[in-house]
């Protein structure tokens, strides 16, 4: 582990990934304490201002300060980034861990099922199940999630696959371990690697997604911030007061590239073979 | 060498592509950025603006009226009120559908009747009184009414009342609403869906020709591009134009904004089934947290005014401007609250995705709070939301009504009649069903106008909804269009457009 | 190889049937009543029960799926859209020109541009314009396509006025919507050619040509970029399958009336029919155009051709 660590803090991008993130996580922790105002406050008054000493970064249509709604969004974006992937993860590592171990009937079963749902679009299939169960917060993790689950029932089931006949394992089974011991205590532990790199990279899609959905309308709720939902309500006042879409997009900008900064990283230092 | 000259003539080709292109939109023909696409051309297969608007293009009424509610002659020369149930037409003689076909008394029956089939299940509102059409000869019909009613006649302007050729009608069958045959003076060319339909002149009209080849109509739903394309000359007319385009369009000197105001209103209902809105105390203190002004001008920015009434200003017999405009009033709010014993109040507010609405539903959000109401926002896209309607689970919804007829029946009835399929604030008041079948058994007069005003101050006391919101036809052209007016209920015409 | 061909031919036919049963259990959940829609909130109860026992709404949900798919599989009809009337696969193939000259368009912009850029990568790795290259690949991979539109619109249809921002029936109007979406693929392949290169200039056949004295250029060129490029195609390919079925975001915003917009609004009409026809012909395509990769991929590569048969 700590080798690992090593190895990822040769990479300047990769730290300035990690740290922007850690920075986002905190910023969403502490929102409460360092957003200047509610997000959802209004000030008709002082609507579209261009930032100032009192609006950092000027204020929307409702003259609510984009600052703080941006601080609020890092919470609901690293929310339905992280969650969606841990549904994704849950569901389609426990899958892919089954199809790979067991292989037979059930590999194939759940793998025809994978592929289904693999060769409809991401997005389509995203923005299907959005509709089908409403919008919300919610809701919003559950389409994401799902629709991401395949990929990783895949690769789950790949590395899986790899391990399976490895000695340890006969090992285990010959020392009489359960199934569930060994999938739970050496297989999943023992195909991270693939994984850890994936969700980072995961988190980042799964952002952009739900973005993308809050984009045309399928996401979340308002008053609540998203930066998705915050680049589509500015967009129409593009021309006039640009500042309302070039905050939320810098920061999905910055966001997704800090994550795919931190998993490239990650994957060379977990990795070693790759890198010379 | 040779590779050099390749990509010289390449370059070439290229550059003769894009002129060609500039070229060909010369100025015969007419382009239009409309928001939506049209649903389908068949007129009384749908009850929404944009295929309206296509179908005024495409199709005749028996009657016009004009901008200003003037009923004029169309494919009718002249007509009687035999009765009051039924309204005798002298059809003009050597009318041409786009098919070469003479207009017959025949395919006048055959339309009307039509549009009380299942196929017209969209317009019922319109067609239901129809009893029968009956065919006198061939340029004289008698259109037979169930009962009395004084609103139906001008609703004959409106596109159900579009007149079809019957033999290229039956023939087309399912094909017939994207393949569309009219004695319009324009006559169907192609359609590409969410993109663009062209008509071009049709040569044999009846009236007064188009002065233009071509009429192209582009849906283009961003309303910044819409903007966007009238200035640098994609198109010559855009609509609508969006409140932070208004001065844009107004200053720039190759443009000309049209502003009209419109027969229609955006409403905030109350669920008058579900406790506690159906206590009156309850929904005037709502009214009273709310500052309508305010939010109309922060959602609108300066398009529109607020109602004072449910019939429009351009509505004959509207009470609008005799009414005094709403105040806010926090203190009487919760004064009201209290005598209707209502305490920590939680609601949902629902709205569908236009951004003002939502934007009304974050303000009127934020109001409510002040006076100690808790509310939350669903903001759902079309079709959940019409279905969420009418599970008769919701609070409080915004929505909007537009009255395509100029006549108070049609503005009201849709809305709060009990028999109504857009009820949804589901009101079953027995003085309101009393009211308006009164009001539409008199011929316009002294007496309808007074039973239409006090049943705007009856419904004003009830206070099923509030309104937010009276909305602007608001479009642009290029300096040199000329004969364009936008209408008040968005049936815009270009059958008098011309270039300068 | 033919019988590799028809085997995976065929296995597409249980992934469409289960691709059709995904989508008809979405839209069975999905709330909002098709009869509804379609004729409007004035229509008479008796209009709806007729529409309904006409488009077999009443029926349960697995006679509704058995029957669709006993049309589809028999007849090869896939229904009829509620709200034009005409056969569905009419309205796909109305709006699939659209989406197919998107996606070429941008492929080929991501091509043209991503594979220089790469082996420029490679060759001069650890260079400054390897460094910019990079970041710049990674920051157009990070950007929202939707984000990356509105910029493109600001600065060359309001500020440049160069070109227009929505349309698509001009060689003009289809620039900004390509060069949006191509940005990704741009940044893929870039990356991907460029790692691809730094393998291939490592392995052992490059040094032996070196050391038997080829100029460095022929080197490059020849040996290792035949090479390295193996793994590019594949990802050319299956991007161009994504592009094709991802192009949801970038029709929308540039109103350009292909696949991914009919399906956004069909799914907001309740058009069922269509929805339903248009996720089972985007999934058919998207495996066919893989299938095509995975063919070519073969004839590339003789060491995979062997796994073929």
């Amino acid at each position: 582990m700590a080798e690992v660590f090593f190895r990822l803090a040769k990479s300047p991008l990769a730290m300035f990934g990690l740290a922007f993130i850690l920075l986002l996580v905190f910023v969403a922790i502490f929102a409460d304490v360092l957003a200047p105002y509610p997000f959802q406050k209004q000030n008709l008054m002082h609507s579209f201002e261009t930032p100032s000493a009192s609006f950092l970064l000027g204020t929307d249509e409702f003259g609510r300060d984009i600052l703080s709604r941006l601080i609020y969004g890092a919470r609901v974006s690293l929310q339905v980034g992280f969650i969606a992937v841990g549904i994704a993860l849950v569901v389609g590592g426990m899958l892919g861990a089954l199809s790979g171990y067991y292989g037979g009937w059930i590999d194939n079963a759940i793998m025809r099922v994978m592929d289904v749902l693999l060769s409809i679009p991401q997005t389509l299939l995203a923005i299907a199940i959005a509709a089908a169960l409403g919008p919300g917060l919610f809701n919003l993790m559950i389409a994401v999630g799902i629709s991401a689950v395949p990929t990783y029932a895949r690769i789950v089931r790949g590395s899986v696959l790899s391990i399976r006949g490895m000695e340890f394992i006969e090992a285990a089974k010959a020392v009489g371990s359960s199934d569930t011991r060994i999938i739970l205590r050496h297989i999943i532990p023992n195909s991270m690697a693939p994984i850890i790199v994936q969700s980072t990279l995961g988190v980042a899609s799964a952002i952009l997604n739900a973005a993308g959905l809050s984009f045309i309308g399928l996401g979340i709720q308002p008053p609540y911030p998203e930066w998705g939902a915050m680049l589509s309500g500015g967009r129409q006042y593009i021309r006039d007061y640009p500042h309302l879409t070039l905050y939320p997009g810098l920061a999905i900008m910055l966001t997704i590239l800090a994550l795919n900064f931190l998993g490239d990283g990650l994957r060379d230092a977990l990795d070693p073979k790759l890198k010379r | 060498m040779k590779g050099t000259k390749g990509i010289l003539f390449l370059g070439a080709l290229v550059l003769a592509l894009l002129c060609l292109t500039t070229a060909a939109s010369a100025k015969d023909t007419l382009v239009v950025a409309d928001q939506y696409d049209a649903t389908t051309m068949d007129p009384i297969a749908h009850n929404d603006v944009p295929s309206s608007r296509a179908c005024y293009s495409i199709y005749d009424t028996l009657i016009f009226l004009d901008g200003e509610g003037k009923v004029h002659p169309g494919l009718a020369e002249k007509w009687e009120f035999l009765s009051g149930t039924a309204y005798k037409f002298y059809l003009r003689k050597g009318v041409k559908f786009h098919n070469g076909e003479e207009l017959k008394a025949e395919d006048v029956r055959y339309s009307i009747m039509r549009a009380t089939t299942d196929l017209g299940a969209p317009i019922t509102t319109y067609s239901q009184n129809v009893k029968d059409v009956e065919v006198v000869d061939d340029y004289t019909v008698i259109v037979h009414l169930k009962k009395e009613d004084y609103s139906f006649f001008s609703s004959l302007a409106h596109s159900w009342g579009s007149i079809l050729n019957k033999k290229y009608t039956e023939e087309a069958g399912q094909g017939f609403g994207m393949n569309p045959v009219g004695t319009g003076p324009f006559r169907f060319v192609e359609w590409q869906k969410n993109n663009r339909y062209v008509l071009e002149r049709f040569n044999d009209y009846w009236g007064p020709k188009v002065r233009f080849e071509r009429l192209e109509v582009r849906a283009i739903p961003e309303p910044t591009n819409r903007t966007i394309e009238l200035e640098t000359g994609g198109v010559d007319i855009a609509y609508p134009i969006v409140h932070n385009d208004l001065k844009r369009v107004a200053e720039n000197p190759d443009l000309v904004l049209y502003r009209k105001p419109q027969t229609s209103v955006t409403y905030v209902g109350f669920n008058m089934t579900k406790e506690p809105f159906t206590d009156k105390k309850v929904r005037h203190a709502i009214y009273a947290a709310l500052d309508v002004v305010g939010i109309q001008a922060a959602s609108y920015r300066g398009v529109g005014k607020v109602p004072n009434s449910l019939v429009p200003e351009a509505i004959k017999y509207s009470i609008d401007s005799e009414v005094p405009v709403h105040v806010q009033n926090q203190k009487e709010a919760e004064k009201l609250l209290k005598e209707a014993g209502v305490k920590g109040l939680k609601l949902q507010l629902w709205t569908n995705e236009r951004k003002e609405r939502v934007d009304s539903a974050t303000i009127i959000q934020a109001q409510l709070q002040e006076v100690g109401i808790e509310s939350e926002i669903k903001v759902l896209e079309w079709g959940a939301y019409l279905s969420g309607l009418q599970e008769k689970t919701h609070d409080m919804f915004i929505l909007g009504w537009v009255s395509t007829v100029p006549d108070p029946n049609f503005a009201i009835a849709g809305l709060l009649e009990s028999t109504s399929g857009s009820n949804y604030t589901f009101t079953k008041d027995a003085k309101i069903d009393e009211m308006l079948a009164e009001g539409r058994g008199v011929p316009d007069g002294d007496a309808r106008a007074k039973i239409y005003k006090d049943l705007q101050l009856y419904i004003n006391e009830l206070r099923p909804m509030i309104y937010l919101h009276n909305d602007e036809s608001i479009a642009g052209t290029r300096k040199n269009v000329k004969g364009f007016e936008p209408r008040s209920n968005e049936i815009h015409s270009f059958r008098e457009v011309y270039f300068e | 190889m033919v019988k590799y061909i028809v085997r995976r031919v065929l296995f597409l036919i249980p992934v469409l049937v289960g691709v059709a049963f995904c989508v008809f259990t979405l839209l069975y959940l999905t709330p909002g009543d098709p009869a509804k829609m379609v004729l409007g909130d004035l229509a008479t109860e008796s209009a709806i029960r007729d529409f309904r026992e006409k488009e077999g709404l009443d029926k349960p949900f697995l006679v509704q799926f058995g029957n669709y798919l006993y049309k589809a599989v028999t007849q090869g009809d896939i229904g009829r859209s509620y709200v034009t009337k005409r056969p569905v696969m009419t309205e796909i193939m109305a709006t699939f020109p659209a989406t197919l000259k998107l996606a070429t368009f941008a492929i080929v912009i991501a091509i043209v541009l991503g594979l220089p850029c790469g082996i420029l990568s490679a060759i001069k790795q650890y260079s400054a314009f390897d460094t910019v290259t990079m970041i710049l690949a990674m920051i157009g991979l990070s950007m929202p396509v939707f984000w990356l539109g509105l910029l493109l619109i600001l600065l060359f249809s309001v500020y440049l006025r160069w070109l227009p921002s929505s349309g698509f029936d001009t060689f003009k109007a289809m620039i900004l919507p390509s060069l949006a979406l191509s940005a990704q693929s741009v940044s893929m392949i870039t990356r991907m050619t460029r790692s691809s290169m730094l393998e291939v200039i490592r392995a052992d056949y490059i040094r032996t040509a070196r050391s038997k004295g080829q100029k460095e250029s022929v080197v490059i060129w020849v040996h290792a970029l035949h090479n390295a490029l193996i793994p590019v195609v594949t990802l050319c390919g299956l991007q161009f399958g994504s592009l094709l079925a991802g192009a949801i975001l970038t029709e929308s915003i540039f109103a350009v009336p292909g696949v991914g917009r009919l399906m956004v609004e069909s799914i907001k009409a309740r058009d069922y029919p269509v929805v339903q026809g248009g996720v089972l012909f985007v999934a058919a395509a998207f495996s066919v155009v893989n299938l095509l990769v995975d063919l070519l991929y073969a004839y590339i590569d003789p060491r995979i051709k062997a796994q073929y048969r």
